[in-house]
């Protein structure tokens, strides 16, 4: 077994940090029932992605020979990023829009659809 | 002028004036003059016309072809055939309205207008009551009340006006079709003038029954039409005796004997025919062919049935018109009619159409069918002698006793007295007319119709008594014989005389003979009976007797006018041959002078020439003959009535049988009934119940059958069809229930189930990996 | 410009139908006004037509004595299936077509006291009308048969909304019966159209049958293509022209050893006799009679019957007669069966209109009976004169029954406005009561019992007369009819118009009759007088073309059916271009190809 934090920087590292941002963002999606709190979660979940697309884009992080995805990983971020903005400008609309209507932005509540 | 013009134009005219009438009267009616009062006169004034007109015609016929110099039977009988306008026409057959004028034609038209004048100036007095509000007794309404009705004078002119067009059409008709026209128009007058008081019950039935048995003879008449149709092809007179009496056939001095016509002869030769055409496609030698064998097939008696049935089927008609039995049932009832009806109609003109017919038609009856016309005749004569005898309605006596009359003209017919027919045709009119209007003037001055309420009338009403007293004797055929007689001596001695030289020639059927000698006697009683009953002996109600008094003059007048013709229709203009007899000895018809025989299926019947019975060894002992049972019937009538030496009352209780009998007018009426009418009647119900039952039963089943496997098919639809469909259906729904549990709309779960579901299938995607998915 | 003419007469009762839809429903004076405006304009169009024409150029008016088809014109309608705009008149239709158009005017004019939805009654009423025309002039079968269901589905309605208490099933049992003849119809109709072959004509047949250019195209195409194909049609004069050859193209067998002429001529005389109607498909007609009301009454007796016997002279016998030759008994015996039959019927029934339904029956029998006297044959050396009486009388008995019954009907109909029933026994007295009413229908009824100087006489003794040399005891059975026949006539008038007062319900109502009612029924009691004693009125503009029909026939019989009888004609080649029957109608004025 190896000890991570003695090793040298590597891919794992950041595929490491990347899933631990993920699985805060999941359980952040699942735990919080304040609407601002899921899209905080979201921005999370994304931001482990992101991370992982970089480090899998960088040349320096090679493993074992396997290709790296170059500058392609780094467009991806960046398109997440740029739908990311724009999700959480809809998202944050739509909370605005829900609050106005009902007063809260428990998304519990949110469940007319249901009906 | 040309006589063949100018007959045509004065008798169509006589024709149709009273049509004019009958217009006029028909849409003016009402308002000409007071309650109509002027249609009688425009009737009368139309009438009038056209008996000058006729006698014009007679007057110029008579100058045209003068009488006397006995008939040449090598001459062709002087007759004026032509057509006005065609009815119908298809290919070579056509139908028209035409006209056939001959010595009878002439003579027919002068009788007829001159009848019909009388009558008319007559029933000016007697429908007199119809001017005002009439109140009938013989009709009860429902609550009890005798009807009153507006009168109906103009009407009862507009019928007379349209039945003297009718019957002047029926003589001067030239085709048999066009008679069956006016044969049927005179009918349909009949049955509006017997059914004139239209709210009498009786009299409705009497009109139809007066139609309707008319019409069963009609149909025998189409059935002779027919037969005549499809072998000739033609119904114009002319042609027809051409055909039939072919000059130079027959004896060679007289020619004109009877031929059975190609027509007919290839009608019933059609197979043959069919086969020669058959063998030979061209159609000329196939016709040349068929012309070689037609004498061979004539020969062979091929058509002579044709003609038989076409003779048969005229004098069917003929028989239902002239009331002739089995058909006489309807006369008497006819009498419900108003009397100048009964006169004009059911006496004098229209039923003598019939024995004028079979005067016309002649030339084609073949030697059966003469006696089929004899023996019906003497039928006639007898059974209608014998119910008149015990009937005590005077109409209904003069009823039968016309019936009777005409079987003597029939029977004369029947056994070649041509001229002696005809003659008592003309003379019968004149006294029969006579003596209905008689019987009129007593009901109208009485008010009743049944002789035993009458009696000692004489001293009441002396010209009636008088006038009728001429009828019973012209009638009863009375005169010093061998010297001079009434008009009736003439006629009926004319009849006797023939049957006697006929029974001379054929003793199986001298019964014939026998038969019309009694009934002359019958004729003479029942005639003084009715005589006697009304006018002489004492008063036998008292009410009826006070209230009579003699007719107005407007009555009186005809009754004197017919009275004279009674008399003088037998004579001839003294010193010349001037008269009715030899004027139809002129219009004699082809190739009957002769007498006939030798039929194809009674070879042995022998139909002596007429000019025979004139021969002194017949004529005397006939005439004293007839003169004698005359008398034996007036002095019997006498006896009983008159000098009241024997009870008729014990008398008919005596032979009960016989009188219920004759009373019951032999139980003809029930008869028919029971015979005809019902059949006629259940079949009729039976026709609608196969409708209602079987036809709309079959519909309706079929529709019910329809209904039924719609509802089995509706059944398959809803079970099976609909049921696969709903099924799906169900199942789709039932499933998305389901999933909808799922659906909780909390958008966390919804992560954590994405969150696990990732998971789970990255462990799945572990397990699998290496299995399956990875490649070698 | 026939095509502007007939079309007008057949569609101006339809635009006037339109043109009502358009009008409020409020208007009901206007509407009914309308309504009888457009029928008096169509009749005096027709009347227009009957004026003879001069001669001279191209005739403008109906040629009186012309017996070949007049005024025609064919317009490719549907071209994909031969179906052509064809219309036409000739002496059988045209009488038919003025009876139609008059018959209409009375009938509209007699429905003045409809009360019930009067816009939708007269939209329908000029709908049947056009489609009663239509049937009359249409010259394609297929047209024909158009105009045949768009007359079938207005009188549906007509009855089952205007008509007495049981009209739902009189109206439901009269389509029904309609139907039935009319889908046997359409089989016939497809059979014939698929056995026809244009190309087998000759070219004088071509212009008898007016083919028009496309067409004698279409005909050379298919001669010189090397895989013969038939060219079909649907043109009433073709069929007929096809029918009547040595080698007619409907002898090929069909089913159960019948040619498909055998067939096509019983599915159609099924469908007709249905209309005629006769027994014992005839039930319909006491039910529908019974409930519709007094105009369609008049219409559904005046015109629609007679549709039967015009389908029988201008289809079933021109264009079948092999089977019309062998079945003539049939025809024959089912008129006279349905004259005895529905006189006895008629003798029994206690409703006036029943009788007056039954009575129709009767007298349309002999419209049957003279047309199956098939006298032309070798044992009577091929002469028509007596098929051409038979034939003759029974087209004339059409006219006159059209007068008579709608007559009878309308009478029958001003007693029912005022009394509201029609129980026989329960009238009497109506001399008294209406003496002019009563005058003009026993004069009516007269017209009905043949009686000598009325319409109804002519056609009777005509058609009587000539069965004798067909067949002698069918003769003798119908002449047994005018008993009957004044039987329950006489019967009839005895129970309505005479006695002493009147026995049934509201006698208040009985009203004299009116100037409108005066002016229906007198017009059809002077038509009656006047066809009685000129029937040549008549048959001038009736016998050249009823002739012609006949003769054809005759001379088919004597070249074509006798050999085969004969079993002379064993010669089974089928020649190319069979010979014609008669180079009928080659005096045409102006050949269809040089036309236009």
């Amino acid at each position: 077994m190896i000890n991570p934090v003695a090793e040298p920087v590597s891919l794992m590292h950041y595929l490491v940090v990347g899933a631990i941002l993920f699985v805060c963002g999941v359980v952040c999606m699942t735990a919080k029932r304040n609407a601002i709190g899921v899209l905080m979660g979201i921005e999370l979940v994304l931001n482990g992605a992101n991370l992982n697309f970089v480090a899998f884009g960088s040349p320096y992080l090679q493993s074992g020979g396997a290709p790296s995805l170059g500058l392609d990983g780094h467009l991806m971020a960046l398109f997440v990023i740029v739908l990311a903005a724009a999700e959480a400008a809809m998202a944050l609309a739509i909370a605005l829009s829900f609050y106005n209507a009902h007063a809260t932005v428990d998304v519990d509540q949110a469940n007319e659809l249901k009906r | 002028m040309d006589l063949a013009q100018v007959l045509p134009l004065l008798l169509g005219l006589a024709w149709l004036t009273p049509l004019a009438s009958f217009a006029a009267i028909v849409f003016f009616g009402p308002r000409m003059g007071h309650a109509g009062k002027g249609a009688g006169y425009v009737a009368i004034g139309a009438i009038a016309a056209s008996a000058v007109l006729s006698i014009l015609a007679l007057i110029a016929w008579l100058i045209a072809h003068p009488l006397g110099g006995g008939h040449d039977a090598a001459h062709p009988v002087a007759a004026i055939a032509g057509e006005w306008y065609p009815l119908a026409v298809a290919g070579e057959l056509k139908i028209a309205i035409g006209y056939y004028i001959d010595g009878l034609t002439v003579a027919m038209f002068a009788m007829v207008t001159v009848v019909a004048l009388c009558i008319h100036v007559y029933s000016l007095g007697y429908m007199h009551e119809e001017l005002h509000e009439v109140t009938d007794p013989l009709v009860t309404l429902a609550n009890g009340q005798t009807l009153k009705r507006r009168g109906r004078f103009h009407r009862f002119f507009q019928y007379l006006s349209l039945f003297c067009f009718s019957m002047l059409g029926l003589v001067i008709a030239g085709n048999v079709a066009m008679v069956f026209v006016f044969w049927e128009l005179v009918g349909i007058c009949s049955y509006l003038l017997i059914g004139f008081y239209i709210e009498r019950k009786s009299a409705s039935n009497a009109a139809n029954k007066a139609f309707i048995v008319n019409r069963v003879g009609d149909f025998g008449m189409i059935v002779g039409l027919m037969a005549l149709w499809s072998g000739l092809g033609t119904f114009s007179f002319d042609e027809i005796f051409q055909q039939v009496r072919p000059a130079g056939h027959g004896p060679a001095a007289h020619g004109h004997a009877l031929t059975v016509p190609d027509g007919m002869v290839r009608f019933a030769a059609r197979e043959e025919i069919a086969a020669i055409y058959q063998g030979t496609p061209d159609a000329r030698q196939a016709e040349h062919a068929i012309r070689e064998q037609l004498p061979g097939w004539r020969a062979e008696g091929l058509g002579y049935g044709l003609l038989v049935v076409a003779g048969l089927g005229i004098f069917c008609g003929c028989v239902g018109k002239s009331a002739q039995f089995p058909l006489h049932v309807w006369l008497p009832d006819a009498m419900e009619g108003p009397t100048p009806v009964s006169a004009l109609i059911h006496a004098a003109t229209m039923v003598a159409a019939g024995v004028y017919l079979v005067g016309r038609f002649y030339p084609v009856f073949t030697p059966e069918v003469l006696l089929v016309i004899a023996v019906v005749g003497c039928i006639t004569l007898f059974i209608a002698a014998t119910i008149a005898l015990t009937a005590t309605d005077i109409k209904r006596v003069l009823a039968y006793s016309t019936v009777s009359q005409l079987g003597y003209m029939m029977l004369a017919l029947g056994v070649g007295g041509w001229v002696a027919g005809l003659f008592h045709l003309f003379t019968h009119a004149f006294f029969k007319a006579l003596l209905f209007l008689c019987s009129g003037s007593v009901i109208h001055a009485t008010g009743t119709n049944e002789m035993p309420r009458m009696g000692g009338l004489l001293r009441k009403m002396p010209w009636t008594a008088g006038t009728m007293l001429v009828g019973c004797l012209a009638i009863a055929g009375a005169g010093i014989p061998l010297v001079i007689g009434l008009s009736g001596y003439y006629s009926k001695d004319g009849i006797l005389a023939q049957l006697y030289s006929f029974a001379g020639q054929n003793p199986s059927y001298a019964w014939l003979f026998y038969v019309a000698a009694g009934g002359a006697a019958l004729t003479a009683f029942y005639m003084f009976r009715l005589w006697f009953m009304t006018f002489l002996g004492s008063p036998r109600d008292e009410h009826v007797y006070a209230h009579a008094h003699e007719s107005p003059r407007v009555m009186v007048v005809p009754l004197v006018i017919l009275a004279v013709f009674a008399v003088i229709a037998g004579w001839n203009v003294p010193g010349t041959e001037l008269g009715l007899q030899p004027l139809l000895e002129q219009a004699r018809p082809l190739g009957t002078a002769e007498g006939a025989s030798q039929g194809l299926f009674l070879p042995t019947l022998t139909l002596p020439a007429e000019h025979l019975s004139h021969a002194h060894e017949i004529h005397v002992p006939v005439t004293l003959l007839a003169f004698s049972v005359a008398v034996a019937g007036f002095l019997l009538a006498a006896v009983i009535y008159w000098w009241r030496l024997l009870d008729a009352d014990v008398i008919s209780r005596m032979f009960w049988p016989v009188h219920d009998f004759l009373r019951n007018k032999w139980w003809f009426d029930e008869l028919y009934q029971f015979l005809f009418v019902r059949p006629v009647l259940a079949g009729a119900r039976l026709a609608a119940g196969i409708d209602r039952v079987v036809i709309d039963g079959l519909a309706h089943a079929l529709a019910g059958a329809v209904r039924l496997f719609s509802r089995f098919d509706d059944w398959i639809d809803r079970l099976f069809v609909d049921g696969a469909v709903n099924a799906t259906a169900n199942v789709t729904y039932e499933a998305g229930l389901r999933l909808r549990e799922i659906q909780t709309g909390a958008i966390r779960q919804y992560v954590m189930w994405v969150a696990a579901g990732t998971v789970g299938l990255f462990v799945l995607a572990m397990f699998l990996w290496s299995y399956t998915l990875a490649g070698p | 410009m026939p095509h502007v003419v007939l079309s007008l007469i057949v569609f101006l009762p339809a635009a006037g139908a339109l043109a009502i839809a358009f009008t409020s429903k409020d208007r009901e004076d206007f509407i009914k006004l309308f309504s009888l405006l457009i029928t008096i304009a169509v009749f005096l169009l027709t009347a227009w037509l009957a004026i003879p024409s001069t001669g001279r150029g191209e005739p403008s008016t109906f040629v009186v004595g012309q017996s070949a088809m007049q005024q025609v014109f064919r317009i490719p309608w549907i071209p994909a299936f031969d179906i052509y705009y064809a219309m036409g008149i000739d002496g059988i239709s045209f009488p038919l077509v003025l009876l139609t158009s008059f018959l209409s005017m009375l009938a509209m004019a007699a429905s003045w006291n409809i009360a019930k939805h009067v816009k939708g009654y007269c939209i329908l009423f000029l709908l049947l009308e056009t489609g009663m025309l239509g049937v009359f002039m249409a010259l394609d079968f297929f047209l024909f048969y158009v105009f045949w269901e768009v007359m079938l589905l207005p009188m549906y309605f007509l009855i089952g909304v205007w008509g007495g208490p049981r009209r739902e099933y009189a109206a439901i049992k009269f389509f029904l019966f309609t139907l039935v003849g009319s889908v046997l119809m359409l089989v016939a109709m497809l059979a014939l159209y698929f056995s026809s072959d244009l190309s087998k004509l000759t070219p004088s047949q071509q212009t008898a049958a007016r083919l028009q250019p496309e067409e004698l195209r279409a005909i050379a195409a298919a001669r010189s293509s090397s895989t013969p194909r038939p060219v079909h049609t649907f043109n009433m004069l073709a069929l007929a022209e096809m029918g009547q050859m040595k080698q007619s193209p409907f002898d090929t067998p069909l089913l159960w050893g019948k040619s498909v002429q055998w067939w096509a001529f019983v599915l159609l005389l099924i469908g007709f006799i249905i209309k005629v109607p006769s027994v014992p498909v005839h039930t319909w007609l006491p039910d529908a009679h019974v409930e519709a009301p007094t105009p369609i009454s008049m219409l559904l007796a005046g015109v629609l019957l007679k549709m039967g016997g015009y389908g029988i002279i201008r289809f079933c016998y021109p264009m079948c007669p092999d089977a019309a030759y062998d079945l003539a008994w049939l025809v024959c015996a089912l008129g006279v069966v349905s004259m005895v039959y529905g006189a006895l019927a008629a003798m029994a029934q206690k409703d006036f209109k029943r009788l007056v339904a039954y009575s129709s029956v009767s007298h349309m029998g002999y419209v049957l009976l003279g047309m199956g006297v098939w006298t032309a044959t070798a044992g009577n050396a091929f002469v028509s004169d007596y098929w051409k009486m038979g034939m003759n009388g029974a087209m004339f008995q059409m006219i006159a029954h059209g007068l008579s019954s709608a007559g009878m009907f309308f009478m029958v109909g001003v007693l029912y406005d005022r009394v509201h029933h029609r129980d026989l026994d329960n009238f009497g007295g109506m001399f008294a009561r209406m003496p002019l009413y009563s005058g003009l229908a026993v004069g009516i009824f007269f017209a009905a019992l043949g009686l000598p100087g009325l319409c109804g006489f002519i056609g009777e003794v005509l058609v009587v007369l000539s069965v004798w040399n067909y067949d002698i005891a069918l003769a003798v059975v119908s002449a047994s009819v005018v008993i009957l026949t004044a039987g329950y006539i006489l019967w009839t008038i005895q129970r309505v118009y005479l006695g002493p007062e009147y026995k049934g319900p509201h006698p208040e109502a009985l009203t004299p009759i009116t100037r409108r009612e005066v002016a229906v029924a007198a017009p059809l009691l002077a038509f009656a007088i006047l066809f009685g004693v000129y029937p040549q009125a008549v048959f001038r503009y009736m016998s050249p073309s009823v002739d012609r029909t006949v003769s054809q026939l005759a001379r088919w019989t004597k070249e074509v059916k006798a050999p085969r009888l004969a079993g002379t004609d064993a010669l089974p080649a089928p020649v190319a271009i069979a010979g014609p029957i008669e180079p009928s109608a080659s005096a045409l004025p102006v050949a269809p190809s040089a036309s236009k």
